[in-house]
Formats: C-alpha cells, sequence, structure tokens
C-alpha cells in the first residue's frame, strides 16, 4: 500500500528540518553524548587495558581524569566504556516501547486482547526486575549482553503497556477510529495509521522513561558483574572497580556516574522536545 | 439572610448598559498567514443575548475563544482589542486570566460532550464547580437547565446521556460558576425544535434575570431572530467557496417495489441491563430517502450505529441488500461495509487529527478501489469541490478547518467509498442554512444519479418534511408511528409524534 500524499518518513524529516531552534537546543545534547559514545571506543587516546599511570594516580596532562585502580586511563576507559550501554539501552527502550504501544494499541481495539494482555502484565509486574535479572542472566550464562537485553524488555513491557494500553482507549473510542473501523479497515491500519500516530506524545514520554529505566537495569547489571567483564571498559564496571579509590582519584567514579546521570537527562529532553505541538489534537478547551 | 430561592445570587457587576466585553477591529491570523477573523466587532451587555452568525468558516468559535483569551494554537491576534470586564485578555498574565475564567467567564464549547470527564457522575461534575456548596444545589442547578433530576440522573456518567443531556449537563456546569459572561458555542445544533426553544429561552431567561452577558454563535436564522437580543454578522473571511445550488427537491423516487435495500428486524440493543432500542424495525427501499426523528435519548444513534456494524445487537436482524449483517464490530466483509457509511453527529472528533483532509478522503478510495491510484488526488479535489470545500483544503489538518467545514469533510469521505445506503446522523447541524442546503442538494443528486438510498437522522422537523420521503418516529427506543412522511406529519397518531411536531397533545385520561 503506497502512503498517501504527504505522510511518511519524507514529511518527518522536513519537520525535523524545519522545527525551531529550540527544538534543536533540547535535541543536541543527546545527540552529541549518543555520538560521543559511540565513536568513543576509536578516539580514546591510550589502550584500556594498559597501565599509563600509578594506580589512582591524580589527573596528570597525559591522563586529565587521573588513573583507575590499575593505573589505566580513566578518560580513555570513559570514551570506551559507554558505547554497549548507550547501544543496549537505546534496543531496550526501543523494543519495549515500540512492543508496548502495538499490544496496547490492539487491545484497545480488540478488547479480549486487552484483557489478557493486561492479566498478563499484572502476573509480570510481581517480579522484581533485579532478581529478574540474574534469573535470566544466570539460567542463561553465555547470554551475555543479549541476555541482558532479553530480561530488560520482559520485565519493562509489563509497566509500558498498561500505560501505553490506557492511553490508547480513548482514542480508539473515537469518532475517527470508528469510521475507520465501519468503513472496514484492518486491524492492521487502524493500529498503524489511526492509533499509533496520535499517541506519539505519549510514546515519546515512555520512550524516555524506559530508556532511563533500561540505563538503571544494564547498569545494574554491569555493577552485579553480568554481562561485560573485566578488563572491558563500562561505566557500571568503572563505577564498581574504583569505589575503593574514591577518595585518592574521585574522578574514577565521578566521571562514568556524571555519563550516566547525563545520559538519562539529556535523552528525556530529547524526546519531550520532539513530542508534537498539541495543533494536530482535536482541541477542546475550558 | 433570607434563603432565596435564586440561585444565582446577582452578580455585583457594573451598572446595567455598561458593556462587560468589548471587541473591536479584531483580527486572527494563522501561522500560514490565513485569516480566521477579519476586523471583527462585538459589544456585550449584562442582561442581553448576543447572537453570533455567518457562514460555517466565518470564526464564529475564534471570536468567541478569543474573549476567553484563549485563542486556538497556532493563531495570534495581528489587530484589534478585546476588553473583557475591562482588562485586556489576550495581554493578561496566566494566572490573573485564570481567575477570570474561573469567576466571571464560563465557556461551553460546541462538543460540551468531550468537556465532560467520562469517569464522573453528573452530580460531581456538576458540584464539582459550583460556588454554592448546599445539598440541593445539584438538583436546582439541573432544574434551572431544565433537566429534572427523576433520582437516576444525577448519578449516572456522561457516557449513559444522549447529546441533548450532555449539552445541559455542561450548561449547568457553566452555571454553578455564576459567571458574569457566559459564551456558547452552538448551544442549539442538533436539538430537536422544542427543546431548541427551550435552550434558546433558557439563555434569554438567564441574561435577564441573572443580570448575565451571554453570546452565543448559531447558524439557525430562525431562532437568531426570535431570541436574540442583538446579533453579530460575520462573514467569512475568504470567498466563500462555490457551491452547487440545484433548483427544488427532486421528486421523490415514490414507493419502490423492489426488495428494501436496507432492512432492521426486531433489532433489541441494550447497555449493560438498559434497553436502548426495543424491537425496532425499519425497511428502507433501494433510492429513497429514510428520515428518523424523535427526542434527544430515543435511540437514533443507537440505530444507526447497529446498521453501519458498531454496535453489537441483543437480538434482531439487519440485511443489506438482502444479505443478513452483523451488527458488532466483526464479522462483515469489506464490501459489507463499504455498502453503508455513516456521517457522524460530531464533526470535532470525526477526522483524525494527525492526517490532512485529502488523506481522509483519499482513503476510502484506495481501500475499496473506487479509482486508479493516478486518480485519487484528482477524485479528491473533486469531492471536496462538491461538498463546497476549496481543494485546496486536501492539504489541511482537521484542527485547521472549522466545525461546519470538517463536517463537509466527513460527508466528503463518506461519498468516497461510494455506499448504497448514506446514514446522516445530524450532519446539517453544525451547519449554516445555505451550506446544509447545498449538501442535501447534493445527496438528492446522488440518490437520482446513483439510486444512493439516504437515511437521514435529524431534529430539523422542516428539513425531515423537505428532503424525506418516509419517516420513522422513535420513542424510548421503539417504532411508535412510519409510514410516508407527508402523511405521518399530516396526521400524526402517537402522542411523540405529536409532541415533537409542537401539536397539543391528545389528552387522553381514564
Amino acid at each position: 500500500m503506497r502512503p498517501a500524499r504527504g505522510e511518511g518518513p519524507e514529511r518527518a524529516v522536513s519537520a525535523a528540518l524545519r522545527a525551531p531552534l529550540g527544538t534543536l537546543v533540547k535535541v543536541l545534547p543527546a545527540l552529541l553524548l549518543v555520538t560521543l559514545a559511540l565513536v568513543g571506543p576509536w578516539i580514546a587516546p591510550h589502550a584500556i587495558d594498559t597501565p599509563v599511570t600509578a594506580p589512582y594516580a591524580a589527573p596528570v596532562g597525559d591522563a586529565p581524569l587521573g588513573g583507575d585502580q590499575l593505573g589505566r586511563d580513566v578518560l580513555s576507559r570513559l570514551l570506551a566504556g559507554g558505547r554497549e550501554l548507550v547501544l543496549s539501552s537505546l534496543l531496550v527502550a526501543v523494543l519495549v516501547t515500540g512492543t508496548a504501544a502495538v499490544l496496547g494499541a490492539v487491545g484497545a481495539v480488540r478488547p479480549w486482547v486487552g484483557r489478557l494482555v493486561e492479566r498478563t502484565a499484572d502476573v509480570l509486574m510481581l517480579l522484581p526486575a533485579v532478581l529478574g535479572i540474574l534469573l535470566v542472566t544466570l539460567s542463561w550464562p553465555g547470554g551475555g549482553r543479549l541476555a541482558v537485553v532479553a530480561a530488560a524488555v520482559v520485565l519493562g513491557v509489563p509497566y509500558a503497556v498498561r500505560l501505553a494500553g490506557g492511553a490508547a482507549a480513548p482514542i480508539a473510542a473515537t469518532g475517527y477510529v470508528e469510521a475507520a473501523a465501519a468503513g472496514g479497515e484492518r486491524l492492521r491500519y487502524l493500529v498503524v495509521r489511526e492509533i499509533l500516530p496520535n499517541l506519539r506524545s505519549t510514546l515519546l514520554a515512555l520512550f524516555g522513561l524506559r530508556f532511563v529505566a533500561a540505563v538503571y537495569l544494564v547498569a545494574t547489571a554491569g555493577f552485579l558483574q553480568v554481562g561485560p567483564q573485566p578488563p572491558a571498559a563500562d561505566w557500571a564496571l568503572m563505577i564498581r572497580e574504583n569505589s575503593a579509590g574514591i577518595l585518592l582519584n574521585p574522578w574514577a567514579v565521578v566521571a562514568p556516574s556524571a555519563a550516566v546521570g547525563l545520559l538519562a537527562l539529556s535523552v528525556n529532553l530529547a524526546a519531550s522536545a520532539l513530542a508534537p505541538q498539541t495543533g494536530r489534537k482535536a482541541v477542546t478547551v475550558l | 439572610m433570607s434563603h432565596s430561592h435564586d440561585r444565582y445570587a446577582k452578580p455585583q457587576g457594573p451598572p446595567d448598559g455598561t458593556p462587560v466585553v468589548i471587541v473591536r477591529g479584531l483580527t486572527v491570523t494563522a501561522q500560514d498567514g490565513r485569516l480566521l477573523l477579519r476586523d471583527a466587532a462585538l459589544t456585550l451587555r449584562p442582561g442581553r443575548l448576543t447572537a453570533l452568525t455567518g457562514p460555517s468558516g466565518a470564526g464564529k468559535t475564534t471570536l468567541l475563544r478569543a474573549v476567553t483569551g484563549l485563542l486556538p494554537p497556532g493563531t495570534h491576534r495581528t489587530a484589534g482589542q478585546i476588553d473583557v470586564l475591562g482588562q485586556d485578555v489576550l495581554a493578561l498574565p496566566e494566572r490573573d486570566l485564570r481567575t477570570m475564567r474561573g469567576r466571571h467567564l464560563a465557556y461551553v464549547g460546541q462538543d460540551p460532550g468531550s468537556g465532560l470527564n467520562p469517569r464522573m457522575r453528573v452530580r460531581s461534575l456538576v458540584r464539582e464547580l459550583a460556588v454554592d456548596k448546599s445539598s440541593d444545589i445539584v438538583g436546582a442547578l439541573l432544574a434551572e437547565v431544565r433537566l429534572p433530576d427523576d433520582g437516576r440522573l444525577a448519578a449516572r456518567r456522561p457516557g449513559a446521556l444522549s447529546g441533548g443531556q450532555q449539552r445541559r449537563v455542561a450548561l449547568a456546569r457553566a452555571l454553578a460558576r455564576r459567571p458574569k459572561i457566559l459564551l456558547l458555542d452552538e448551544p442549539t445544533a442538533g436539538l430537536h425544535p422544542g427543546l431548541r426553544d427551550e435552550v434558546a429561552e433558557l439563555l434569554g431567561h438567564l441574561a435577564r434575570e441573572h443580570r448575565l452577558a451571554v453570546a452565543f454563535s448559531c447558524h439557525d436564522p430562525e431562532v437568531v431572530e426570535r431570541f436574540a437580543d442583538d446579533v453579530v454578522v460575520l462573514d467569512a473571511p475568504v470567498p466563500r467557496p462555490r457551491t452547487r445550488v440545484t433548483g427544488g427537491v427532486p421528486a421523490p423516487c415514490g414507493e419502490a417495489d423492489g426488495p428494501p435495500v436496507l432492512e432492521v428486524r426486531d433489532l433489541h440493543v441494550e447497555f449493560g441491563d438498559a434497553p436502548v432500542l426495543t424491537g425496532v424495525g425499519l425497511r428502507v427501499a433501494p433510492g429513497s430517502v429514510e428520515g428518523i426523528v424523535g427526542v434527544s435519548g430515543s435511540g437514533k444513534t443507537t440505530l444507526a450505529r447497529a446498521v453501519v456494524g458498531l454496535q453489537r445487537a441483543a437480538s434482531g436482524a439487519v440485511h443489506l441488500s438482502g444479505t443478513q449483517v452483523r451488527t458488532g464490530p466483526r464479522g462483515r466483509t469489506r464490501e459489507q461495509r463499504r455498502q453503508v457509511q455513516l456521517v457522524t453527529q460530531n464533526p470535532l472528533g470525526a477526522l483524525n487529527p494527525s492526517r490532512t483532509i485529502g488523506a481522509a478522503v483519499g482513503r476510502p478510495l484506495r481501500l475499496h478501489r473506487r479509482c486508479a491510484a493516478r486518480h485519487v488526488s484528482e477524485r479528491v479535489a473533486d469531492l471536496l469541490e462538491q461538498v463546497g470545500l476549496p481543494p485546496a483544503f486536501a492539504d489541511r489538518y482537521p484542527h485547521e478547518l472549522s466545525g461546519g467545514q470538517r463536517q463537509r469533510a466527513a460527508v466528503a469521505r463518506a461519498l468516497a467509498a461510494d455506499p448504497e445506503v448514506l446514514i446522516c446522523d445530524e450532519i446539517t447541524s453544525a451547519l449554516d442554512p445555505d451550506t446544509g442546503a447545498a449538501i442535501m442538494d447534493l445527496l438528492a443528486g446522488l440518490r437520482e444519479r446513483r439510486g444512493m438510498t439516504v437515511v437521514l437522522i435529524s431534529h430539523d422537523l422542516r428539513l425531515v418534511a423537505d428532503r424525506t420521503d418516509t419517516v420513522t418516529v422513535l420513542d424510548a427506543g421503539r417504532v411508535v408511528e412510519s409510514g410516508p412522511t407527508a402523511e405521518v406529519f399530516a396526521a400524526p397518531e402517537h402522542a411523540a409524534t405529536r409532541a415533537l411536531l409542537g401539536m397539543p397533545t391528545a389528552v387522553r385520561r381514564s
């Protein structure tokens, strides 16, 4: 099926190009940080596994953030240690938001699916996230990063689907969705073209939330040494390894912690800036 | 202090005759430079009922919203002044504006039902905003809007009210704050004549008794002439689109002998335990125009929804062109769905806010393969022109259209599917008389050329009398009378029909 004129990705891209400066300013930090994390391993000044200073050395000219517990360059490890975390978290957030959006929208159009999804979500929500991660990764020891991502998705969807389902329900009851259903549209069209586009702002907010939750989960897994293993560079692993020397070289702990925090903040800022203005809603006031 | 029967202590407003709202030379422009309102003027005085009229798209809603200090998103004032109780509302800080809207200004929108929280009961909806918190305030306010509480109504939620009842609950909510200025957007649209006059009289009563300055937009010249003290006529800021006006009403096709294109037999619909339709039957001959009338809450819309397959029936059957079809949302073929199209009562929610008008109207053309893919945009332009919209509207989003224009776009979308039966639920109630007549002429023309059957649900009895061959009268979910329109209207037999027509009801008491 050919998309109608004026729809689809071209329009989204052209809208982004015409976006006001304010939006650009809010999206920029997230873009920069994610890009830096992705290209970091290539621009790191030193190798991540060879000592260049004394253990927990204070910052010097050659190592601006000092050394870690084995005297390795903290800056290089910081640059190299973000890629996996960012990629895993983005992947988890996209999968969780996408699955929840589709399940929620389908549930809103087909009530029996909605009830089934809701009951299943209720049961899964009883499982604490960290326990779930441990269960999945211990029962699948060779899974590594993939096991962490799988666990984070399974544990994240139940929360997200309740939100998405709740937001989709009133849209499924609007005149235009009914008109489309009465006009003979299939479920797929109702969900993809009629409901999801009107959930954009909710879904973007949800994406931001799920990204933070994913960073938290992936970092927790790293901290528990489920996933990346030494000597790999990883922000969560760095916090754990260097916590003993925090008084000698605070940067070895503060820098990766700040990176995790900034990442979560900036992605949320970008998500809320990208949410559409209220103009295309059926406006009712007062 | 005596317990006055009057629930609205007279506002300590300015002395009579002093205008409370003065709008001068107001021009409102959208971001792309389109004019929504040009050089509009409006003066509201306490105790007077002011009507705003003009063709759809003339800026009636924009002017009312400007007085509340809330212009539609993406639009701004380019010239003029709005003075409400001595203050320029568009320059007022958010906080003061909120105080003013909370205390002095009340606005009831075109679709008041959507402003009611669906999870709250009528009782809480009205009490929530009431200045007077006494226990009988809800009953008093509901009685004031002529919605007497029968003991159950106050316990219902908005979903269990008819469109007319929702409108009056919204009005009661507006009055609960004891405003000085009451603004209403199309308060009489879609009401049957008795109720329409009642609401209009009620507004006049509120204005005079409680010294309210009342402004309402209205496209019904009769209401404006009979009830309004002052009239403000707005012209369309852009030249009116060409509307095709054919002369006269085409002759009815008469009693067709063939099998009915639409037949409903013994239909029962229940909401929970409450029966909404009880044993409803309907036979519509191909190429005819059938009218369905009844007071609000009599089940007209539910019947339409069951026919198009949106409302599951408890029992009974719907036949389309001789084939029995399901009433629920599942189990109809795409072709069966194409055959019957519905244009709904509420034009504001009828179009997807994320899609352009062109995409919405073009979709049934593609879905039902009504024309080759490369001709879709031409056909869309053609359909838009037929309903009196400029073809350039294809690139606009629904929020850039007025209520009446959206209604016409919804009609164009229904026509795009090329249906055998078109069900129109109060489609002219949001339109000015000229556009309404043009749309009805268009439908009459399609009926003649294509043999399309039209089912017209309306409160406008004159429209039904002029435009339909046969009529069915619903009352409390039952068919009380049906037959050729002229006969039913000339000699109504049932009390409900007589009441609708405004005739004295035959009193038969033992």
